[in-house]
């Protein structure tokens, strides 16, 4: 598919996720989440760097099921680094 | 979205019919060449799931963009990534194109 002179560039072919699959959140048990972090989106002119403290609580949602819906990670490992220090800072008591 | 920093998007399903369907989807990325810069952390795709009769679901996709994408000159006229899904539905002994993965 690719001609003869392609030796920079990656070829594109389908790669599975990192992490895999997402469990499908049949009961809507994070739907409110959801709901959220779009309602932001939609406010902010869909830009996603202003809502990304509602993907990290969707995220949270997620892992904290009893049937998990995403396999527990530590949120700093999944970009929110930034987002933690500053959750820290407001709530030392936790 | 700004390369390199985590993201959040999310698709709906729907099955309108009467009978569970069990689905398995892969993906396509335009422009073609922005493909190999779109990584993602952790979606729904390629492994089979399942709606049941009438069951609508949010099919979220958790990714980002590599930073490479900024220095590179083809990528330049850029701003516009589109990500899109397709769903077949599973049937037995039936192979897709899968990347070895499962």
């Amino acid at each position: 598919m690719s001609t003869a002179m392609n030796f920079s560039t990656k070829s594109f072919t389908p790669r599975p996720p990192d992490k895999g699959a997402f469990p499908l959140d049949h009961f809507g048990e994070c739907s409110a989440f959801k709901e959220r972090f779009m309602e932001c989106l939609r406010h902010s002119g869909y830009e996603s760097a202003a809502c990304r403290q509602h993907a990290m609580a969707y995220l949270e949602c997620r892992m904290d099921r009893r049937v998990q819906l995403m396999a527990n990670e530590p949120l700093e490992k999944l970009g929110f680094k930034d987002l933690i220090n500053e959750k820290s800072e407001e709530k030392p008591e936790k | 979205v700004v390369p390199g920093e985590t993201a959040l998007a999310f698709y709906k399903a729907k099955n309108p019919t009467d009978k569970p369907i069990i689905g398995i989807s892969t993906y396509n990325v335009i422009p073609f060449e922005a493909g190999q810069y779109f990584n993602k952390i952790q979606c729904f795709c390629f492994e089979e799931q399942r709606l049941n009769p009438q069951e609508e679901v949010d099919m979220p996709v958790f990714f980002y963009i590599d930073p490479d994408f900024v220095e590179d000159p083809k990528m330049a006229k850029v701003d516009l990534i589109t990500l899109s899904y397709t769903f077949f539905e599973a049937k037995e002994g039936q192979k897709l194109p899968l990347p070895g993965y499962k």
